[in-house]
């Protein structure tokens, strides 16, 4: 049992990954995916391994749950709330998502109103009952949906349940009772969090998944079984961390961003390896662009996912921000004769017009061609066949009405698409209080090699690194991730006023909660707990999260975390308020099961530079530049070399401007840097 | 021009603004700003014209130019110093409400002043005559809170106490004020480190030279857009239907002007100004005008100056839509904004149809209380926001529960609400039938009802449409009005504040006190619809009836839909 796979099924091509653990050999390759059936596209992957039966444990990054979301293809959902509520998800907070757009239709919750059903109930904001449970109009409800047969899953979401569950615990007793086929999501155990339009949107989309996410991996196990695949099997969770099939299936909405998490977690790992804490992730496809970061070695979470504007997933997930731009981006003139790139995008069907698949708008990738950054003879290897003479013609429309040269309009199309990116580093960096110049840009995906020098110019980032593997970065993720599972509660209390008592015994409860799933799942290792509290103002509503590292609240710990968090609103705010009144809002825990990682191969020592490969014109700016040609697999542990010049390798290309520098390290990995740095 | 350039310094700008904005959010204190997000954050050139905006606020957004130009006006720019906060909330000079405060910090580069980063808030509680700032019964400006006419709030980097002490002593709640107004300035510090580094980065001649190109650009855009609109003049009137104090209506009356690629919008015809606190100042109309042109035209224009140049505003003085000194108006820039809004889209739609649609609610509630808290007792005040439904559209229905067009505000959570406020929402639920028919219907509006857990909360509203509907366009009916209603502890008859506390309005009125065990219930006007009902695709009606939007009565004697039950 030697090998470890990652296997991440994207929306073109599913990427394979196999790490042999006795020769720390790393094989990968990638085929069409199926969208019809992801998994033919998977076990087509796996066919082509001899040693099927070698396998310890594979890992799937999989869009399923995003895709049965973005399709609306899930269950019919019902959703039951208390008496007075159940409008929660249509009227959901009123705002729009653009300041002056009429059109703007609202987006629509995952259920039918007529399928939202109230119960008599009510918990107030202290957590007490003020009118019971009717456990008989419960069991009338349970009866009237289970003999209509049309609802396929349950979603509950009492008012402050967060506080006391008591009400929404028994209603998933009785249902089991009454209605046991049925799958039931409760709002206390998808997202126990205040704001009840947010906990309804997180818990209606994990009732939606159920279903057809279980049926889908019990189909799945049967065809692994029948390959011969005898390893653990697991998928990724939108937290970076694996689980089994059983526990996903079990909380779907945890899979919501399966696949970008794969890039984030190979990148924290690759962060120690290489030594640098501080990495800002640029994956960067055909359709879309993943950018997260790596910040002390730790990637970063968030709880402000929308499955479209407007409809949250508040779980926890490593904090990777999309945007739908890459080299299929699609080049166009606005009204006021400004040129613009997408956010339309070739995709696939037409795809660019330099595919010859009919696509007949110019695109990121065209420009590239026309500014001899890509080459057509060596598109995968040479085993794509492009036409640079249908990229130049469609790039030569615009130039034509912009009345600028072809290269200079190729230029100026590549040049706004990089602006695009720099908005979506932005977002992950300045708008979160992070300075880039204490960053490595971090540049995978089939096109980020092609921009990523550019990019730290525009972003005044210092230096920037190209992996090994870079096409296939997200599923080597996959190989060295751990089993991970986050909890998180609200808890309402402040510095004024603190039950210590309370508040380590809620952590306890959580802490054992998440270490009992992990158990459940067969970890039996040694575990790592960690412990986040978020803390703000008496009167503030947003929170800055702090870890804390000990299991007890005492009065010295207490006193330390009410200090660092005036330091921490400084730091990320550039103002505090001596003497104020904190409140800690929520207490959180992630507990990981280590697994064992793959060590990468060190290549040998080499000096100077590789053998050229040849020489090739590049516009840079204003100009073509004779530049030099290497091919990435002769870089040896050293090997530098200097822009402008062009690194090639089967499933991506690596453009470095003039004045600059690229070293491989000891690993193979590429730094960028300016030249003489 | 650098086409380049000009796209990349858009976009960065619009980030740093959204920066400034979420830092706003995440460190204020009032629910108004950090859940209803009723705050703008914007950048301005040193002649106080807007260069770039962020997704928040309409009506504070068009009013921006204005205020700077006002701030510029009184303080001269060689008496601004790099490290200054000028603090503006005053609606005679430029302003556009006292709640609304506007903070400026210059951004210096080379020791010469380049532009302003602009922050602009709601503030919940300003003093004045009640807690919470809308005074629905106000006959002057001095009931409506504290003026503040440009001021430093901070000079050189040090807080000027006494500004503070003198503006803290004069609100019920200021550890919030506090909380906020230092949320305002850390937003402005923030816009200002970036744009200073902006400068740094690309020099400050081709950022300067890129902002008036980008304005140029703006300009060109609105002016294609323009462009478009069958020349001619097109009237429209709308009424508030009251204001406070006396109970008659007050009329909104627009000549839109389109001739080549400008546009004036003539409000000569409009009501004399009102005793009451409905006035609109010029600066709010300017804004109602931009804010109704801009939902016109292509969104993805820049936002900045340069949109306004192709747009003339004629307002006679002393209407409502142009107050004199001292008149009361802070209901003007809520209320009245979309009512004026409306009137230039109404005007339009008569050649636009496609790019208009039916009235909205065209309120926001405006649901305002106060009082001592039994379990803190710490003063409490808070502006509550509800939305309403908004009008039917050529190509689609109005939304349902959506801000109307002068905000972009949202609803508090139940949750939050309850752990501030001394109140328990009994229920929030879509009202059937609300909805203004048509082939595109309106969006359907909500009734909301609280119970007063306090010994006292003080209450007062600002709001309309109680007595007058949202009209619908090109066929379609008007949607249901709102209303305000009480049932007194003790009662089981809801009545209105007319019949309940011998008030002048139900929409507008001042200091009710609300005793444990009262409920209130609001109640949100709903969109009107767009085109006949008898065109509306039978299968949309079918699923209204089976989504409880629309009653099987209605489907049948307003759609003409038979058959169509639940």
């Amino acid at each position: 049992m030697k090998y470890l796979l990652g296997v991440d099924i994207g929306g073109t091509f599913t990427d394979f990954v196999s790490f042999n653990q006795e020769s720390n050999a790393v094989e990968v390759w990638k085929n069409p995916s199926t969208p019809h059936d992801p998994f033919d596209g998977v076990l087509t992957g796996l066919e082509q391994m001899e040693q099927i039966g070698d396998v310890q444990r594979l890992r799937l990054g999989t869009t399923i749950a995003t895709n049965a979301i973005l399709q609306r293809a899930g269950a019919n959902v019902a959703y039951i709330t208390t008496k007075g509520f159940r409008d929660i998800p249509f009227i959901q907070r009123g705002n729009r998502k653009a300041h002056y757009d009429m059109t703007w239709v609202k987006a629509k919750p995952l259920v039918k109103r007529r399928h939202c059903y109230e119960i008599d109930e009510r918990v107030d904001a202290r957590g007490e009952v003020i009118t019971p449970l009717d456990e008989d109009e419960v069991r009338a409800l349970a009866a009237k949906i289970r003999s209509e047969g049309v609802v396929e899953a349950i979603a509950v979401n009492f008012l402050f349940s967060y506080l006391n569950p008591a009400h929404e615990l028994r209603l998933k007793d009785i249902f089991l009772e009454e209605a046991p086929d049925l799958p039931i999501s409760i709002s206390y155990e998808v997202l126990p969090k205040w704001k009840e339009y947010e906990r309804a949107s997180t818990t209606l989309a994990d009732a939606y998944l159920k279903p057809l996410v279980g049926r889908s991996f019990d189909s799945m196990n049967k065809r692994f079984d029948e390959l011969g695949l005898e390893g653990r099997v697991a998928v990724m969770k939108s937290n970076g961390g694996e689980c089994s099939f059983a526990a996903a299936a079990a909380q779907p909405v945890q899979m919501t961003v399966s696949g970008p998490t794969g890039g984030v977690v190979a990148s924290r790992a690759l962060s120690k390896l290489i030594d640098m804490p501080n990495l800002v992730t640029f994956d960067m496809g055909g359709t879309s662009t993943d950018c997260a970061t790596i910040i002390n070695g730790e990637e970063k979470f968030t709880t402000s996912f929308e499955i479209e504007w407007g409809l949250p997933i508040q779980i926890p997930m490593i904090d990777v921000r999309t945007i739908g731009a890459g080299g299929g981006s699609i080049a166009w003139i606005d009204k006021g004769g400004l040129l613009q790139v997408g956010p339309q995008s070739a995709g696939a069907d037409p795809a660019p017009a330099c595919y010859g698949l009919g696509g007949d708008q110019a695109t990121v990738t065209d420009a590239n061609l026309v500014l001899g950054r890509l080459n057509a003879d060596e598109f995968l290897g040479g085993k794509m066949s492009i036409d640079a003479s249908k990229a130049h013609e469609v790039v030569k429309k615009v130039a034509d009405e912009l009345t600028m040269g072809v290269e200079e309009t190729a230029n100026a199309i590549v040049q706004i698409a990089n602006n695009n990116m720099v908005g979506a580093l932005r977002s992950v960096l300045l708008e979160r209080g992070h300075d880039p110049r204490d960053f490595a840009l971090l540049g995978f995906g089939g096109a980020g090699p092609l921009h990523i020098n550019e990019l730290v110019v525009l972003e005044n980032i210092p230096h920037a690194v190209v992996p090994v593997h870079p096409g296939q970065f997200s599923a080597l993720g996959f190989v060295m991730t751990d089993a991970r599972t986050d909890k998180q509660r609200t808890i309402q209390q402040t510095s004024a006023r603190f039950d210590s008592d309370g508040a380590s015994a809620l952590m306890k409860d959580l802490v054992d909660m998440a270490v009992n799933e992990l158990r459940g799942q067969g970890f039996t290792e040694e575990l790592e707990i960690y412990r986040n509290i978020d803390l703000r103002y008496l009167g503030q509503n947003y929170e800055l999260q702090l870890p804390y590292s000990a299991s007890e609240f005492t009065e010295e710990g207490l006193a330390d975390m009410w200090k660092r968090f005036h330091e921490a609103h400084e730091a990320r705010f550039n103002f505090h308020i001596p003497g104020e009144t904190i409140e800690m809002v929520n207490l959180s825990t992630a507990v990981v099961a280590p697994s064992q990682k793959p060590e990468l191969a060190t290549l040998p020592k080499g000096s100077g530079s590789p053998p050229q490969k040849g020489e090739r014109n590049i516009w840079f700016d204003s100009a073509f530049e004779a530049s030099a040609v290497y091919d990435r697999a002769d870089f040896l542990d050293g090997h530098r070399v200097e822009g402008p010049a062009i690194i090639r390798e089967v499933a991506s290309t690596t453009v470095l401007c003039p004045g600059f520098g690229a070293r491989a390290d000891s690993y193979g990995n590429l730094h960028i840097t300016k030249a003489g740095s | 021009m650098d086409p380049v350039m000009m796209k990349v310094l858009d976009s960065t700008m619009v980030s740093i603004c959204r920066e400034m904005g979420i830092v706003l959010m995440q460190t204020s204190y009032s629910t108004i700003f950090n859940e209803a997000l009723d705050f703008s954050c914007a950048i301005a050139n040193r002649d106080g014209d807007m260069i770039a905006c962020a997704e928040f606020c309409p009506a504070q957004i068009g009013g921006m130019p204005l205020m700077a130009k006002s701030v510029v006006k009184e303080i001269p720019l060689d008496q601004i110093y790099e490290g200054d906060v000028i603090l503006h909330n005053d609606p005679y000079r430029g302003g556009l409400h006292t709640p609304e405060h506007t903070l400026f910090k210059p951004i210096f580069v080379d020791d010469e002043i380049r532009g302003f980063a602009v922050s602009i808030g709601h503030i919940a509680e300003v003093g004045g005559m009640v807690p919470g700032g809308f005074c629905g019964e106000a006959t002057e400006i001095f009931h409506e809170g504290l003026r503040i006419p440009p001021v430093k709030i901070v000079s050189k980097g040090k807080d000027n106490e006494d500004i503070w002490r003198l503006m803290l002593a004069n609100v019920r709640t200021p550890r919030y004020n506090f909380g906020d107004l230092r949320a305002l300035i850390s937003a402005v510090d923030l816009g200002e480190r970036r744009m200073k580094e902006i400068y740094e980065k690309y020099g400050v001649d081709a950022v300067d030279q890129t902002c008036n190109d980008l304005m140029d650009y703006s300009e060109r855009r609105m002016r294609a857009e323009i462009k478009q609109i069958p020349d001619g003049i097109y009237p429209f009137e709308d009424v508030v239907e009251d204001d406070g104090i006396e109970d008659r209506q007050y009329k909104i009356f627009v000549e839109v002007h389109k001739d080549g690629d400008d546009i004036v919008a003539d409000f000569t015809g409009s009501a004399k100004q009102a005793k009451g606190p409905i006035n609109a100042t010029l600066g709010v109309t300017m804004s109602a005008t931009y804010n109704a042109l801009l939902h016109m035209t292509d969104p993805t224009i820049p936002k900045n100056s340069g949109c306004f140049r192709p747009i003339r505003v004629v307002a006679p003085a002393g209407t409502v839509v142009n107050v004199d000194f001292p008149a009361p108006e802070v209901g003007g820039n809520t209320e009245t904004h979309p009512r004026i809004a409306g009137t230039v889209i109404g005007a339009l739609a008569q050649v636009i149809p496609h790019l208009s649609m039916a009235a909205e609610g065209c309120t926001h509630g405006n649901f305002v209380f106060g009082g001592v808290h039994a379990d803190t007792k710490e003063f409490f005040a808070c502006y509550d926001i509800e939305v309403v439904g908004w009008g039917g559209r050529s190509f689609a229905d109005g939304n349902d529960a959506c801000d109307s067009i002068n905000g972009n505000c949202r609803v508090t959570p139940v949750e939050v609400f309850e752990a501030r406020y001394p109140w328990r929402v009994e229920d929030w639920v879509f009202r059937e039938d609300s909805a203004g028919a048509g082939k595109h219907r309106g969006g359907v509006g909500y009734t909301k009802t609280l119970t007063c857990l306090n010994d006292e909360i003080i209450i007062s509203q600002m709001t309309d449409r109680h007595k007058t509907q949202p009209w619908g366009l090109n066929g379609g009916l008007p949607g249901g009005m709102g209303a305000t209603l009480f049932m007194k502890s003790g009662s089981s008859e809801w009545q209105t504040a007319v019949q309940a506390y011998n008030k002048n309005s139900p929409s507008k009125f001042s200091n009710i006190s609300i005793v444990k065990g009262d409920r209130v219930q609001l109640v949100m006007p709903a969109g009107g619809g767009y085109g006949a009902p008898p065109d509306r695709d039978p299968e949309a009606v079918r699923e209204d009836v089976a989504e409880g939007y629309v009653s099987a009565d209605a489907a049948r004697d307003i759609y003409g839909q038979r058959g169509a039950d639940k």
